[in-house]
């Protein structure tokens, strides 16, 4: 049933980067930190799993939460500068670590085989099924990932801490006037953000259980890019609708290679070539995405009853 | 020195070679409201500017409640108990009013991403007793019914008054007003200043306060410090410093 396997092939690459996107838009949607490296906590949390698993020989589980830890220490490391660069330096900086990270992975053969990449990463649960229902297992897992992240991150934004978030994306000033350690608050937001995206590079390891540096290029951090656009910032569930959006375009175009008069090369252009021009329409006719940014709405009525 | 909530000693402060503060010491005691006037570019903003953490002073000490607080940080200097509002306010664009007042509040629970996760009945008590206070300070600045709107939709007064109720929810002891009074109509000003009067005489708040307006100033200030290029060129009650000379002067060359 090749269409059945596709179509879990696809969504659990949706839900994977739905928690890339839902990573990137708490950084650039909620805290005005615009992250152009957002690949290389995905990188960081792929090889550091897996490679605690296939060379270190811990448990999966072990490899996961370590995945998790490195990245969101990574989230740390990314944030210090923050103090001292306006933002838009910052971005700048933030391009270049996501392409360290990935060249380290690349050079430091001794740890993570260079080119060859990391291979033959077990599969977590894998004797429990067999061959054909492994995947749909493996899909559970990921949207079950994903829902507790979303509500992690709902209850995490809905809160005196997201609030202060938003007010230092919109005018970082007033906070410091407020007595906000808006240095602090970047800093935790950038460590629950490379967390998250961490265990998307977790779960992508184990799922296709071969990585290599060849999957952590920029490009991906474009694509994450234009799923928070396409989507809608500050929006959790926008977040979740662009990477659909986008995942859906990306992978299904790569298989109707035979159905159209283009060479694959050509067709991999033309895909990015769209994304860019989607991204340009939205950011020109709906900046909001598809999904508009939450007011928080407070019962103004209910107080003179009480 | 005790009775003292600010004290500030030779202030100086150079953009280049333009000396913006120049050996400026005065002092604002508990209590009371100071006037801060001075003709356009006199450097009275650039003063509250340093005191207040955004800007490194270049020389001189500055005291808050006999505690030295040149060096710090703008959000250590409030936590302190010193806050300033801004002459161009500012309003978080996506943020509600409400929302916006309840951002000042201190010392919240649930302001970081571990408690806010976690804890969410205590959190939700706190944000409670925000709310209800930070209605009433609406209620009195006449902003209620803006409650839901963004503050980004509010008009250049409207703004004012969201900045004044925001530095009233953090509840400090010494407040710096920048021009407070400015694109706020007559009646509401009038009512500010009563405000403004109140927390000074119920809950011995003391206030810092840049007026252009010479009605305001002589309606609430205690005392009054004049500056013009960057330098005190006189201080005293606000009658006196009406009567002064070279205070008018300044102020009628300088227009």
């Amino acid at each position: 049933m090749p269409v059945i396997n596709f179509l879990i092939y696809l969504l659990t690459m949706i839900g994977i980067y739905s928690l890339l996107a839902m990573s990137l838009n708490f950084q650039v949607g909620f805290t005005g930190l615009i992250n152009f490296g957002q690949v290389a906590f995905f990188c960081i949390g792929a090889y550091t799993s897996s490679l605690l698993v296939v060379k270190a020989g811990a448990p999966i589980i072990i490899g996961f939460l370590g995945g998790i830890a490195l990245s969101g220490l990574f989230g740390y490391i990314m944030s210090i500068p923050t103090k001292s660069l306006k933002s838009d330096y910052w971005a700048i900086a933030t391009l270049a670590s996501g392409e360290v990270v990935r060249l380290v992975a690349l050079n430091e053969g001794w740890l993570t085989s260079g080119p060859f990449g990391v291979m033959s990463i077990p599969q977590p649960l894998g004797w429990l099924f067999s061959k054909d229902t492994y995947p749909l297992f493996y899909l559970l897992f990921v949207i079950a990932c994903m829902v507790i992240v979303y509500l992690f991150l709902s209850l995490v934004t809905n809160s005196p801490f997201g609030r202060n978030l938003k007010a230092i994306r919109d005018e970082e000033e007033l906070c410091l006037s407020l007595g906000k350690n808006t240095q602090n608050l970047k800093l935790q937001a950038m460590v629950v953000a490379g967390m998250v995206a961490g265990l998307a590079g977790a779960l992508f390891a184990f799922y296709i259980t071969y990585i290599s540096p060849e999957n952590f290029k920029p490009i991906e951090t474009f694509l994450m890019w234009a799923m928070i656009i396409v989507g809608g910032t500050g929006n959790h569930f926008g977040a979740i609708v662009g990477a659909v959006v986008i995942q859906l375009f990306n992978v299904s175009t790569r298989f109707i290679g035979g159905y159209v008069p283009f060479s694959s090369d050509f067709m991999a252009s033309l895909r990015m070539v769209i994304i860019g021009l989607l991204i340009i329409l939205f950011l020109l006719y709906r900046p909001e995405g598809l999904a508009k940014e939450k007011k928080k709405v407070y019962d103004l009525k209910s107080r003179d009853a009480g | 020195m005790n009775n003292s909530m600010l004290t500030i000693t030779n202030l100086q402060k150079n953009f280049g070679s333009l000396r913006a503060l120049d050996r400026v010491s005065l002092e604002v005691e508990s209590d009371s409201i100071v006037g801060l006037i001075g003709p356009n570019g006199s450097g009275k903003t650039t003063l509250f500017n340093v005191v207040s953490g955004f800007y490194e002073k270049d020389g001189g000490e500055i005291y808050f409640k006999g505690e030295r607080i040149d060096g710090l940080t703008p959000d250590k200097i409030a936590k302190k108990g010193l806050c300033r509002t801004f002459q161009v306010s500012k309003a978080p664009e996506k943020l509600t009013v409400l929302e916006n007042m309840m951002l000042a509040a201190k010392s919240q629970i649930g302001e970081n991403p571990f408690s806010a996760a976690f804890v969410r009945p205590r959190v939700h008590k706190s944000e409670e007793a925000n709310l209800n206070r930070a209605m009433d300070l609406l209620e009195m600045l006449q902003l209620v019914d803006l409650g839901n709107a963004y503050a980004g939709d509010l008009s250049g007064g409207q703004k004012k008054l969201l900045s004044l109720g925001r530095v009233f929810m953090v509840d400090p002891d010494l407040i710096l007003l920048d021009e407070p009074t400015a694109g706020v109509n007559l009646t509401l000003t009038m009512e500010l200043l009563k405000v403004i009067r109140g927390l000074q005489k119920k809950e011995h708040k003391s206030f810092f306060i840049i007026e252009h307006s010479m009605k305001v100033i002589s309606d609430i200030c205690d005392k009054v410090y004049v500056l013009n290029f960057g330098r005190k060129m006189a201080e005293g009650t606000p009658e006196e410093i009406q009567q002064n000379k070279q205070v008018l002067e300044a102020y009628l060359s300088g227009a």
